[in-house]
């Protein structure tokens, strides 16, 4: 498995995609940031026309919240980015052919769809603690993050949502042919359950509820109100991965 | 010892019926030509022998072994060589050759002198570009030394020579006659002087059965022997050979064909007596359909 590990890691990098990736979450990491410091400013700027519109402004509160808010909804498009350069993964292999004579080695299905999860888990787990990481130093910098509540919690929760989603683009890698297939069967049921979450009382039991950090770091929710979505959440992992595994080893190379 | 042996092999599509009654045998160390025309069922009877599709009725053996479809274990004695191999573009030989070391859970060391060594016998040495940028030809050269990479005990290739030149071509053959030491070789083509020049056995795959099959000499015996067309440079001359050898047929104010070979070289002692100006003296290749035509005809 390590071997297709490497081949998975070279793929990454010599393609191109690695680097993407690294520099879209390292921007929003310094974007989270920026975007509070720059709010003040862009208030005092506007706040002629602003005027005109019937706006008075008055001062400006920034701290460290503001930034975490926009870390919460930078973030989902991180992982939306994530998802489409992640899509082809799979499906590109079907489509050339390259897993054939992997397979006519002897190499097992099963190493292969691991090799795969654990690069898809693994980036997507890195990827996320460096936004984290640059948002968390700067703001520990600029303002104080000690006023958000539960602030590793609401992290680990979002981080899971993405685990979620990454199981889901396995699920649908094992079972289509092209990756606009995969895109569809991802985006859908990710879409579904955000909608679904519209109704409070199914909200609890979603894994879109993760996805509501904000919420808990202003102290509206509480750590036991997201147990039943993470517990969802991780159940569906586990599934998508059985699932995925049997499929596989019935796919047509 | 049979390398492999297919016993009433059937496989179908839904409602097409691919292959009906397949049954043949490939003794150890040998090289085996599975030959059959565009459709016939060559690549689909090997996908099977490689596990890569689910069989119908009957059984696969490698190496005493029966074949599942998924993980076959029997894939760790196989080496395969595809029609079009396609590898990951962003690699280089060797680094492919690696991986396909690594997979194989073979050492490092010995990985890189097996690299060092095929990448020589199939004139890759040397080449440090990524995959990307190879011909058809380049790639195909990379595909056997994968698919002897591992020191497999039954080689398949699907068409091997399709892709190179002539030259080219003749050096793929030559590195199947050299491994048949170390490995027993099943190749399919539709090119039947490739199978008379290197194979031992042959089959012919014809609607879903083995419509022919056997030791090379037998199926030579069989095989109608070659006209021959004579063009002479004056149509004088070739009256006059018409005159003298009745046996030709007339094709042409200028062209004779010749059906008995054998005498060939009568009519060409007669030519270079005379000093006979002639545009050229050709022999008709014996085509799949004619051999095949002959068989299923009967």
């Amino acid at each position: 498995m390590n071997a297709f590990l490497k081949k998975e890691w070279m793929e990454w990098t010599r393609t191109g995609r690695a680097l993407v990736l690294v520099s879209v979450f390292v921007l929003f990491g310094i974007m989270n940031p920026a975007f509070a410091k720059l709010t003040p400013w862009l208030m005092e700027t506007m706040s002629e026309s602003l005027a005109d519109a019937g706006f008075v402004t008055t001062a400006v509160r920034v701290d460290a919240m503001t930034s975490w808010a926009q870390f919460y909804k930078n973030i989902p498009v991180g992982l939306i980015i994530f998802i489409l350069l992640g899509s082809g993964n799979f499906t590109a292999e079907y489509e050339r052919g390259t897993l054939i004579l992997a397979v006519t080695k002897g190499l097992p299905r099963q190493k292969i769809l691991a090799a795969k999860a654990a690069l898809l888990y693994g980036s997507w787990t890195v990827l996320y603690a460096v936004c984290f990481g640059i948002t968390y130093g700067y703001n520990a910098y600029f303002w104080d993050n000690g006023i958000a509540e539960y602030l590793l919690f609401a992290a680990v929760g979002t981080w899971l949502f993405g685990i979620w989603t990454v199981a889901l683009l396995i699920l649908f890698s094992a079972v289509s042919r092209s990756s606009s297939q995969v895109l569809m069967g991802t985006g859908g049921v990710a879409m579904g359950v955000y909608l679904l979450d519209m109704f409070p009382k199914l909200d609890a039991f979603l894994p879109a509820k993760l996805l509501k950090g904000m919420e808990l770091m202003q102290g509206v929710s509480r750590p036991k109100d997201y147990y039943a979505g993470a517990a969802a959440a991780a159940v569906m992992v586990v599934l998508c991965m059985v699932l995925a595994a049997k499929c596989l080893d019935r796919k047509q190379l | 010892m049979d390398m492999l042996t297919l016993t009433h092999v059937a496989k179908n599509f839904g409602e097409k019926q691919v292959l009906r009654d397949v049954s043949f045998a490939v003794p150890e160390h040998t090289v085996f030509g599975f030959v059959g025309q565009n459709g016939a069922g060559k690549t689909t009877a090997m996908k099977l022998i490689l596990g890569l599709l689910t069989i119908s009725e009957g059984e696969i053996m490698v190496d005493g072994t029966p074949v599942r479809y998924g993980n076959t274990p029997t894939n760790r004695v196989v080496g395969y060589l595809p029609d079009v191999p396609e590898f990951y573009s962003y690699m280089t030989p060797s680094e492919y050759l690696r991986f396909c070391g690594e997979i194989s859970g073979m050492a490092a060391k010995e990985i890189k002198s097996r690299s060092e060594e095929l990448l020589r016998l199939v004139g890759l040495k040397g080449e440090t570009h990524r995959i990307k940028g190879f011909s058809r030809g380049m790639k195909q050269r990379l595909g056997v030394a994968q698919a002897l990479f591992g020191h497999p005990k039954l080689l398949i290739c699907d068409e091997p020579t399709s892709a190179l030149d002539p030259a080219g071509r003749k050096e793929l053959l030559d590195i199947l006659t050299a491994v048949k030491e170390e490995t027993t070789v099943l190749f399919s083509t539709h090119i039947l002087s490739d199978v008379e020049h290197i194979c031992d056995q042959m089959a012919f795959l014809h609607d879903g059965k083995i419509a022919l099959q056997g030791p090379l000499d037998e199926v030579r015996k069989r095989r109608k022997a070659s006209a021959v067309t004579v063009e002479t440079e004056r149509t004088e001359d070739a009256e006059l050979l018409r005159q003298k050898f009745p046996y030709l047929r007339v094709s042409g104010k200028r062209s004779l064909v010749l059906e008995e070979a054998e005498r060939l070289p009568e009519v060409m002692y007669y030519i270079a007596d005379r000093r006979l100006e002639v545009m050229r003296i050709e022999r008709q290749e014996t085509t799949l359909s004619d051999l095949f035509m002959e068989v299923v005809g009967k």
